[in-house]
């Protein structure tokens, strides 16, 4: 095997799983942080990417669009949380049942204002060679983001006063609540947060996945059982499995073909449910 | 006892007298539709269901068929499978449609094709798709895969150059459209270096775009499917390969794919298909000025619905000839060699296969999201159907028919 091949190969697995893990962070945060499935996670996505397409469309430039989008997806999530969410505390098939209805209406809503087809912003045409091989840069660098990214919400949530307050309300809200953390409010922010993490990955994510009404659906199977296989320490559990499976799979692909990459994803997932079925971080002693 | 037997049959000649009217007020002839409005699969159906209203009215101006208006039960199947048949049942036995327009994936028309061979309803379906379907009562209006590559691969090779690699949707479409272009490469002195099918939900094409680059084709044949596959252009031009490997499909831009891709990444790829907005006609101008007028001109018109268009055209002239809506006649007026001045040129219904004779068009993306129209293929036939399928001679067929290998 040339090694130029082998080092793009690595490259791009590397930026496979990046893409997967960005899109996934924010289930992990609501899974992790508040027990909640929320099957809408790829609608709020898909939210991000329209909001930021929109933003560029009235001329903000992209860099700007992103923020844009977080702030539209924090906004519907913390309404949502007030709406629904919050009645279903405690109930996790409720809780998938109304996320993944609102996930239906989420989709209709999008082709009803913006239609089936919406223009792409495209990616920047930035390129360089290794070897042979010539390798677009903007997906490449959804590693430093998603670095950067899972840095940002490690230390949101564990060195920050919201970060230990969203979690004792969470793990106890009673007592929570006996010390005068407000955890309803608190509560709705970290729902609110979670879907601003999956408006961003919608959003940097645009220039490599074009927005359309349907986008939430290609991530909501892949992102779900990653968050499943990660088990209760969302944060590394996360960061570790996507590496793990999102990267082995475009590895698998690369070597083999494309079907051949989702077998090995599928199975894997199977194998590490079979012998962790609480997950792979079921037993480690971390928190996030 | 008497009184009331008296009322039953007043009663009874009553409600007689109002089925009488409205049976005269309602004496329309009904038609059904079947398209998806909503879910995944939108991206071609509301164009589809559009272009069928449209075409209905179009048909109503001008009279009807025989003198009576058309009118039409449609039905949203919501993307999803469950729904085509349930819909076509409920066509079928409550309705009382005298023709049938429905289905955009091939599983969809073979989910619908026997209800309408056992119920003897002419059914169209009307998209581009791999070829093969083959049943007395069903009418395809679409171009096939051996139609769109037959012409597409000689100019692929004769353009860029004899080596190809091709990059499918792992289903039906995309692996039979693979057989057709190993076999007009072959046909063409062409090799094909290397493949990658994939499922329809990937979105991440790394991978491919690097075995592309290691099997270092002149040209890859590209079949993106849905909107997820449609990124694997943008990445495809990303890379910086689309300056030195040609890319050809055959459905780029049924969906209006397009427009999606940003132009840097669109410009210079090539699609061959049986319709685009610039082709140039007095039937295709009055055809978008009718479209622009009833639903504006945001959206280009896609393939599949001048297909549907012709489709609904078809079968009120062969309505027309017969002079009933009734099957046995109408289908023996669809077999008898029709034409049409469609929007893609003139069109002929091919008795033995059902299929279509059409222009298939080689275009090229320009820099504003459109098409420019390289080559016309006048009167294409449907090859490998008109070659498997004679249902005049055998009216008992029903198949769908794969190429062998």
């Amino acid at each position: 095997m040339e090694p130029d091949f082998l080092a793009t190969v690595l490259l791009s697995s590397l930026s496979s799983a990046s893409i997967l893990l960005i899109a996934t962070l924010g289930l992990a945060v609501v899974y992790g942080l508040m027990g909640v499935i929320n099957l809408a996670h790829g609608e709020f996505l898909m939210v991000g990417a329209y909001s930021a397409l929109t933003a560029t469309q009235i001329g903000l430039p992209f860099l700007l669009a992103i923020p844009f989008a977080v702030f539209m997806t924090m906004l519907i999530g913390a309404v949502v949380e007030l709406l629904i969410i919050r009645r279903l505390y405690g109930r996790i098939f409720d809780t998938m049942l109304a996320t993944w209805g609102l996930g239906m209406v989420f989709n209709q809503t999008a082709v009803l204002l913006f239609g089936t087809v919406s223009p792409g912003i495209g990616m920047p045409q930035w390129n360089f060679r290794i070897g042979d091989f010539s390798l677009a840069v903007y997906p490449l660098t959804m590693i430093v983001v998603a670095a950067l990214l899972l840095a940002f919400v490690y230390v949101l949530m564990t060195k920050t006063v919201y970060g230990m307050k969203a979690r004792a309300s969470i793990q106890e809200p009673q007592m929570a609540q006996a010390i005068g953390i407000d955890s309803a409010r608190v509560n709705t922010l970290t729902f609110a947060i979670g879907c601003g993490l999956a408006g961003f990955a919608g959003a940097i994510l645009l220039p490599i996945i074009p927005a359309t009404p349907s986008m939430g659906l290609f991530f909501a199977v892949k992102g779900f059982l990653t968050v499943v296989v990660a088990g209760p320490v969302a944060l590394t559990g996360t960061a570790l499995t996507a590496l793990g499976l999102g990267g082995g799979a475009s590895v698998t692909a690369s070597f083999m073909t494309s079907v051949i990459g989702d077998v090995f994803f599928f199975f894997v997932t199977a194998l590490l449910l079979w012998l962790y079925p609480l997950g792979i971080s079921s037993k480690w002693r971390r928190k996030l | 006892m008497k009184n009331t037997l008296k009322d039953v049959l007043g009663r009874l000649s009553l409600t007689s007298v109002i089925a009488l009217a409205s049976s005269a007020a309602f004496a329309d002839v009904k038609v059904g539709a079947i398209f998806d409005l909503t879910g995944g699969l939108n991206i071609y159906g509301i164009q589809q269901n559009n272009a069928l209203n449209l075409a209905i009215k179009n048909v109503n101006a001008a009279g009807g068929v025989n003198g009576e208006t058309v009118t039409v039960v449609g039905y949203d199947a919501q993307s999803e499978l469950s729904k085509y048949t349930q819909f076509a049942q409920t066509s079928v036995l409550r309705d009382g449609i005298s023709a049938m327009f429905a289905g955009l994936t091939s599983s969809s028309r073979e989910a619908i094709r026997p209800i309408f061979r056992e119920a003897n309803i002419p059914y169209f379906y009307s998209s581009l798709y791999e070829g093969g379907a083959c049943d007395r009562q069903t009418f395809v209006t679409g171009s096939s895969a051996s139609q769109q590559l037959n012409v597409l691969m000689n100019w692929a090779v004769e353009t860029y150059g004899p080596k190809i690699y091709i990059m499918a949707p792992d289903y039906n479409f995309g692996t039979i459209s693979g057989h057709w272009i190993h076999k007009f490469a072959a046909d063409n002195g062409a090799e094909v270096v290397g493949e990658d099918y994939l499922a329809l939900s990937v979105t991440d094409y790394a991978p491919t775009i690097q075995k592309i680059q290691a099997a270092s084709p002149d040209v890859v044949v590209a079949l993106p499917v849905g909107a997820a596959q449609t990124g694997f252009l943008e990445q495809f031009a990303a890379a910086g390969l689309k300056d030195t490997i040609g890319v050809v499909s055959t459905n780029y831009g049924s969906g209006n794919q397009q427009v999606v891709v940003s132009p840097q990444a669109g410009e210079g790829l090539v699609s061959a298909m049986g319709y685009f907005p610039s082709v140039e006609s007095d039937a295709n101008a009055a055809f978008k000025a009718a479209w622009e007028a009833e639903y504006g001109s945001d959206t280009p018109i896609v393939a599949g619905a001048v297909d549907v268009w012709n489709a609904v055209h078809l079968w009120a002239a062969a309505v027309n000839k017969a002079g009933t809506a009734d099957t046995e006649e109408v289908i023996a007026a669809l077999e008898s060699g029709l034409t049409f001045e469609a929007p893609n040129g003139t069109v002929t219904l091919e008795p033995g296969s059902h299929h279509l004779r059409q222009d298939v068009y080689i275009a090229r993306g320009n820099a504003n999201s459109g098409f420019d129209i390289v080559q016309t293929f006048e009167d294409s036939a449907p090859t490998y159907e008109n070659e498997m399928c004679d249902l005049i001679e055998n009216p008992d067929l029903a198949e769908h028919f794969i190429p062998e290998g």
